[in-house]
């Protein structure tokens, strides 16, 4: 030790100054800046709230509808971090970024804290019981099928609730909108498989042919996904697994595949029909329904139809042969044209003729309460509603969840249409554009606040209802949980069936502990089990294995040529769903508007992405502020070269370019879903995201992108920073 | 041609001519002043702002850390090293031109020492922390940092400014005695008679007066030397390309004494001007300190090419990326620049006929002060624009307003001091102008009558 | 105190790294990031973002370079020239390497960044003065500094946000020097626990916040000075060794060998404590 010469002497010298000192900063100039903290000792110590020490309660993510399970840290009764539910058969423990974020949501300084009535252009905050009270008295006289409830994708025992107010109403009219969703192929899949979502075993699969899925970003669950994606690219006894993407646009899976492959867009389903020739030219023994349709598509047209060389595809076939089980996946690149249907069909065929169903392709956890299930959105559902409301058949709406103002393609004209309802009643947290527009607007519980539960659409092992508890006292005190108000509003018609609860919490314990035997329960005393419950998060329900329904057919199957060239607008438009900004719902979280787009690093504003080839042909440079025109409008965003993308086709992120949402997404870029032609899957109805042709102008400004990326870009300058070894350099093997 | 100092000259003129400079320049003096006090407020108001919003506004980033502020700092260190040449160097060798213009170019080895130190200050994140620099025991035992080269450099700098303000002082006792003799009772007087420490001009006093000069002379030389050599180690003790250079220590002294030579020649003419010093600062000084100034470029040159040299023929692929940069890159102008103003220009100084032309002398000196000032920025800013990490590559990072309003603010405040300074003592040694004045004539005399003894001598032979 | 004291015990002040003579004792923490399971989805870096209590900077200052991200994911193109990035992307987590001889360290003028004696760097964010040399001799430039005054001046904690503040974490005023420190506050709450269980902290028992959040598991954290740990038997596996006096045995063989564990800048000896392993593609297609 080193010595000190530190004596009793001198340390007494100290004590007596340092006291001194105590005294007088205790004179009313302490640490605390007057006014703006207090700091109050606690008389009785509340439970848990042990100063300095955190502790951990178990809730659901509500950031997008994978609903993962999570943890949340908190500290002095405040939540800090989100992390995930180590016991969570979906996410394991882990999170993503956009997750993570869950806290902004909740501490968001822009959030609705009063119930708002519409007064000319103002809202003017008025009290609950006014406001539920207005509800009641707009709701006198109006027929049932004149009132609409508009939600984003809705499951559990709020749904319940949803589903009895609707019933009270007498209206059937439950639009169920989700603006970026896989509903195409979910009707494909309930084709090909029987199910609409079955569990897809990416850790089993040898070779994924994924066409345009991004599961490792924005797709369905993609913590989920991700997690199998880590076991599938580990050298264990499968070998380590080959990631064949194709797309028109390079998504983050894409960015990680071993084989990128960039395909003229709408040509998925032939390139997937061209992929089964080859497979039985390779000797591989196909269904004659099958062998009738693909026959034709010889490696010559797959070629000149999708623009991806015939090697390509037989290379693609041989080692599809060779390597089973595979899984091939629809993803929404296939999907969103007027023949995403087809497109979807042709590709579900690939698993058949590879054997993959009911291998890598398994029938998901069945859920044995069809009324906690998820009513999954999509994007017809806004089709519906507004066609209703251009007829004036809508005189009371209420929204919940969802935000058409910003997400509906303008050839809708909704906000326009939405002004003919006499009456709009918004849920929210925040005010966003949707909100903006309502007549009354009631502000809700974060999802950190609220009780509540909810059924995945996309399940790992077994089936579970999770559980969302409040992680902390409310910030605010006069806002309301959904399942406290759709109580209320209940109440007002069916007085005698709920009176015996006094609130959400109450209903929801004894629906959940009525049931425990069906929830793994058995047996279990009513407060254990309902603590169990509550400590982990979740309930598994007991239930009967699915199975899948190989019905894939491949009659009647009738793929279009590739599109025709459109000289007036000769780009395709692929609006990009990211990770973080997805549809534009969380655009008020700087964390995610401050993290940037894996593939482009750029931050806090849109982009247009071009193939540099595209680019120098229209004399384009990066930074150069563009205008994307289609037939529905225009937006302009800088535009960033990228050689991730087809050169036929433009990219631009969905979710930005709010113009209500506070301060952080306010302003944030442009808008791409305004610009959105009309066109739908011809047999779903679904909204077709790709249809959109454009152009692309300069507009003679010229901007810095910001963006984390420096001056050279993506280039490693020959420095060895990022190494990369193909497969037979390296052994995997015995790794740890 | 015109005259060096007459030989002539009374020395109660030289006290005359020298005095009256305290009391009436000419008015450009005050013109001087005024710009400089503005340029210095501007400076001020710039860090003030940067001060209380945080060093962001400065615009530096990840990786430009340091930007404007260190290069313009190890630019007035670089000043500061002509000062010691002229008047340590060049006592000891006996080149007794030095004299009439030693003082001044003392005085500007102080005050642009006393700037770079500001810019220490002006660069630190929390300034008013500065002090964590400093070794003082502490009961927490906490030290400075003694492995850092910065910390050396606050040293060597500390120290370089203390005793360069001493050698200064003491270099102008007997001047100061002579001003206090002379002028008019008042606040100056006061000041004088307290400096001047009870000077009486006797021979004990003069004889301990030399030893002492000599003595600290002797010191500040290696001083000087180190200064410089410990503010390249900044950067070649670090170990990023482009400054982890075996030569810059030598490199970055020439290079100080090739900006401080040019400053001379600048300061020469502007005070030859404001004070009326033309009987003084003669042109055939002009010419040497030209001559000096030319042999130093040449020397600095070499250097230049050494250092690329050595990077060019190294494996160091990062050094030589950064080299490629700063010739190719965005830095490209000012490289050239720097090259053609250091290693270009002076050539006009070869010309006999432009070493005593003032206007030509004074633009050459003002183009090798900006090619030194360029040399700096070069040596700081492409190395951080291109470093070993090209994710951080940069470049989209100029200095904004701010960094530029405090290193122009530095000039106002180097003159405001440098002018206030040969306004309030004798910026021309008044008792070495009379030594000088005295040997030269001895010097002849002693020619005359070496020559009258060599005749006188022949006579006597001859008469034996 | 005195200053024959501190000549007196001159080498104690500033020893902590693993030279022969003083090799790390209980703990030296490492990671290693395997770049083939990496898919660059950026949620480590938003998890350092809630964990260690960054400003958000905004568009602007994001323009100006000042961005605060101790956590960035790079992404490489092949420099190749091909039409099409048809093997994907590369990309890397970068964060502090935790040099243990690192380059900041010795050149701070107050010894504000210093070397634990369970192998961090450590940045004393009181004792910071605020010279930015640590970076300017940052080969990684992975050193964040405090431009503005975020809480203050800058509002970067609006009303209700600052309640997400981690208490366990300085929130940093302006002119300090800041980075990744592996997660120290998790770290020192691990180590005080087995502390008074009379244990060392068990392999597993603490994580990094961006290891917690990694959806693929490609970050591995650990105490490499236990042999059975996950990242001592990885870097064993790789044969990568801290403090290697010349070359790693990768870069020893002709034409590299088979396996996959490297550092960045090797060449420079820094000795870094993140090990990343290759990303790796198939060769088939």
């Amino acid at each position: 030790m080193i010595e000190n010469s530190f004596n009793r002497r001198d340390f007494l010298k100290v004590l007596g100054w340092g006291g001194t000192a105590v005294a007088l900063s205790a004179c009313g100039n302490t640490s605390i800046q007057d006014g703006v903290e207090t700091v109050v000792s606690y008389v009785e110590l509340p439970e848990y709230a042990i100063p300095g020490i955190s502790v951990y309660f178990n809730s659901t993510c509500a950031q997008c509808d994978a609903g993962c399970n999570i943890t949340g840290r908190l500290r002095e009764g405040r939540v800090l971090k989100l992390e995930g539910n180590a016991s969570s058969d979906l996410n394991h423990g882990k999170m993503c970024g956009l997750g993570q974020a869950g806290v902004q949501a909740h501490y968001n300084p822009d959030r609705v804290r009063e119930p708002l009535l519409r007064n000319g252009d103002k809202g003017e905050a008025i009290a609950w019981d006014k406001a539920l009270g207005l509800i009641n008295e707009k709701l006198a006289g109006v027929k049932g099928e004149e009132i609409a409830f508009l939600t984003g994708g809705v499951s559990g025992h709020v749904k319940v609730l949803l589903n009895n107010y609707l019933e009270a109403l007498g209206t059937k009219n439950h639009y169920s909108y989700e603006a970026v969703s896989p509903s195409v192929v979910r009707a494909a899949n309930k084709k090909a498989y029987g199910v609409e979502m079955p569990r897809l075993r990416i850790d089993k699969a040898k070779v994924i042919v994924s066409f345009g899925a991004d599961f490792l970003g924005a797709w369905v669950s993609p913590v989920h996904f991700a997690q199998q994606y880590a076991k599938f690219r580990k050298a264990n006894e499968n070998g380590r697994g080959v990631l064949v993407q194709i797309e028109s646009k390079m998504t983050l899976t894409g960015a990680n595949a071993d084989r990128w492959i960039p395909i003229r867009p709408g040509t998925e389903g032939i390139f997937a029909l061209g992929v089964v020739n080859a497979l039985g030219s390779a000797g591989l023994a196909l269904p004659a329904d099958i062998a009738a349709v693909s026959k034709s598509y010889d490696a010559e047209r797959v070629t000149k139809d999708t623009g991806v060389s015939g090697e390509q595809v037989t290379k693609l076939a041989a080692l599809l042969k060779e390597r089973s089980p595979s899984l091939v996946i629809a993803g929404s690149a296939a999907e969103g044209y007027a023949h995403g249907s087809q497109n979807a069909a042709a590709i579900a065929l690939l698993n058949r003729v590879l054997g993959n169903v009911g291998k890598t392709i398994e029938a998901p956890a069945s859920v044995p309460f069809p009324q906690v299930t998820v009513s999954t959105g999509n994007r017809s559902a806004v089709q519906a509603l507004n066609d209703s409301m251009t007829n004036g058949k809508v005189k009371v709406l209420f929204s919940l969840g969802a935000n058409p103002v910003f997400t509906a393609p303008s050839a809708l004209k909704f906000k326009e249409n939405l002004s003919k309802v006499p009456f709009k009643v918004v849920f929210a947290n925040f005010l966003d554009e949707t909100a903006l527009e309502a007549d009354l607007v009631l502000p809700l519980d974060s999802a950190l606040e609220d009780w509540g539960t909810s059924v995945p659409e996309y399940m790992g092992e077994a089936s579970q209802l999770n559980i969302t508890q409040p992680l902390m006292e409310k910030l605010h005190p006069n806002t309301r949980g959904m399942g406290d108000i759709l109580l209320s509003l209940l109440k007002q018609r069916r007085e005698k069936e709920y009176k015996d609860y006094e609130d959400f919490y109450s209903y929801l314990r004894s629906a959940i502990v009525k049931n425990k035997s069906a929830l793994g329960g058995n047996g279990e005393d009513d407060d254990t089990f309902w603590t169990a419950a509550l400590s982990t998060g979740m309930v598994h329900f007991t239930s009967a294995a699915n199975s899948l329904s190989a019905k894939s057919s491949a009659a009647g199957l009738v793929l279009p040529p590739p599109a025709e060239e459109d000289s007036a607008y000769p780009l395709h438009l692929i609006p990009q769903v990211t990770a973080s900004m997805r549809d534009g719902r969380n655009a008020n979280q700087p964390w995610l508007q401050e993290s940037p787009d894996p593939l482009t690093t750029i931050v806090w504003d849109s982009w247009v992405e071009l193939h540099p080839k595209t680019a120098a042909k229209l004399g384009i440079v990066e930074g150069d502020i563009v205008e994307v025109t289609s037939r529905s409008g225009s937006i302009k965003a800088q535009a960033y070269l990228f050689p991730g993308i087809h050169p036929d086709a433009v990219s631009v992120p969905l979710g930005y370019g709010h113009v209500a949402l506070g301060r952080w997404a306010k302003g944030v870029g442009a808008n791409a879903f305004g610009i959105l032609d009309q066109v739908v899957d011809k047999e779903t109805g679904e909204l077709a995201l790709n249809e959109t042709r454009v152009k692309i102008s300069k507009t003679g400004k010229r901007v810095f992108i910001v963006k984390d990326e420096g001056a050279v870009g993506g280039s490693q300058a020959g420095v060895k920073i990022a190494v990369r070894a193909s497969t037979d350099e390296v052994e995997l093997s015995g790794e740890v | 041609m015109e005259k060096d100092i007459r030989e002539s000259i009374e020395w109660a003129k030289i006290n005359g001519d020298v005095l009256k400079s305290l009391e009436s320049p000419r008015p450009l003096f005050w013109v001087i002043l005024v710009v400089a006090l503005s340029m210095f407020g501007v400076g001020v108001g710039c860090e003030v702002y940067q001060y209380q919003i945080g060093m962001g506004v400065a615009n530096l980033n990840n990786p430009q850390v340091w930007g404007l502020y260190i290069a313009t700092f190890i630019f007035w260190i670089g000043m500061s090293h002509s000062g010691t040449l002229l008047s340590a160097i060049l006592h000891l060798m006996h080149a007794d031109w030095r004299k009439p213009i030693y003082r001044f170019a003392e005085a500007m080895t102080t005050f642009s020492l006393m700037t770079a130190g500001l810019f220490v200050m002006v660069h630190l994140g929390r300034l008013w922390q500065f002090y964590y620099a400093v070794p003082y025991p502490n009961e927490r035992w906490v030290w400075p940092n003694f492995q850092s080269p910065l910390l050396w450099d606050a040293m060597a700098i500390f120290t370089y400014l203390s005793s360069s303000v001493i050698f200064l002082f003491i270099g102008m006792i007997p001047d100061l005695a002579i001003c206090r003799d002379h002028l008019h009772p008042g606040w100056r007087k006061k000041l004088y008679t307290v400096l001047a420490l009870g000077w009486e001009g006797t021979d004990r006093q003069w004889r301990n007066f030399r030893v002492t000069y000599l003595t600290v002379a002797c010191f500040l030389i290696p001083l000087a030397v180190s200064v410089h050599s410990i503010v390249a180690s900044d950067f070649a003790m670090s170990q990023q390309p482009g400054w982890h250079v075996t030569s810059f220590p030598p490199y970055f002294v020439a290079g100080a004494l090739y900006s401080g030579c040019a400053a001379i020649i600048t300061l020469f003419v502007i005070l030859r001007y404001v004070f009326k010093f033309e009987e003084y600062m003669t042109l055939p000084i002009l010419k040497k300190i030209v001559r000096l100034t030319f042999a130093i470029a040449m020397v600095w040159t070499y250097l230049n090419a050494v250092e690329f040299a050595s990077v060019w023929y190294s494996h160091d692929e990062a050094s030589k990326a950064v080299l490629i940069q700063k010739a190719t890159g965005i830095y490209a102008p000012f490289w050239w620049m720097m090259n053609f103003c250091g290693s270009v220009v002076p050539f006009v100084m070869m010309i006999k006929r432009f070493q005593t032309s003032i206007p030509v002398m004074f633009a050459v000196s003002l183009l090798l002060n900006l090619g030194m000032w360029l040399e700096r920025w070069m040596i700081v800013s492409p190395t951080f624009s291109h470093g070993y990490y090209p994710y951080l590559w940069d470049n989209n990072q100029w200095p904004t307003l701010v960094q530029w309003g405090i290193v122009f603010g530095s000039f106002g405040w180097f003159t405001l001091l440098f002018m206030g300074f040969c306004k309030l003592f004798p910026s021309v040694s008044m008792y070495e102008v009379k030594e000088m004045v005295y040997h030269r004539s001895l010097a002849n005399k002693h020619v005359e009558q070496s020559l009258t003894m060599n005749v006188n001598e022949l006579e006597e032979k001859g008469a034996h | 105190m005195s200053v024959s004291n501190m000549l007196e015990n001159w080498s104690k002040f500033r020893h902590m790294h693993p030279v022969d003579d003083k090799p790390h004792e209980e703990y030296k923490w490492a990671m290693s990031i395997d770049l083939d399971a990496c898919s660059g989805c950026n949620a480590c870096s938003v998890a350092c973002y809630a964990e260690n209590n960054l400003p958000v900077v905004g568009k602007q200052k994001f323009d100006a370079g000042q961005q605060m991200h101790w956590m960035r994911i790079e992404r490489y193109w092949d420099d190749d020239g091909r039409e099409f990035p048809d093997q994907g992307a590369q990309f890397l987590p970068m964060l502090c390497q935790q040099c243990e001889a690192a380059p900041c360290e010795t050149v701070c003028p107050v010894g504000a960044t210093n070397h634990t004696a369970d192998g961090l760097n450590s940045q004393v964010y009181n004792r910071c003065i605020g010279s930015r040399y640590c970076s300017a001799n940052c080969p990684f430039k992975v050193r964040y500094f405090n431009w503005y005054d975020y809480p203050t001046t800058d509002n970067v904690w609006p009303a209700e946000m600052t309640q997400q503040l981690n208490p366990d974490v300085t929130v940093r005023g302006k002119g300090v020097m800041e980075k990744c420190t592996f997660c120290v506050q998790r770290l020192e709450r691990a180590k005080n626990n087995a502390r008074t269980e009379g244990r060392l902290v068990h392999d597993g028992e603490v994580q990094t916040a961006c290891q917690q959040a990694c959806p693929t598991g490609a970050i591995t954290f650990g105490n490499l000075v236990e042999p059975e740990s996950k990242i001592a038997r990885q870097w064993a596996h790789q044969q990568v060794e801290l403090a290697a006096r010349d070359k790693q045995a990768k870069d020893e063989q002709e034409g590299g060998s088979d396996l996959r564990g490297y550092r960045i800048f090797e060449e420079l000896r820094a000795y870094p404590s993140v090990m990343y392993l290759e990303r790796v593609r198939e060769s088939a297609i």
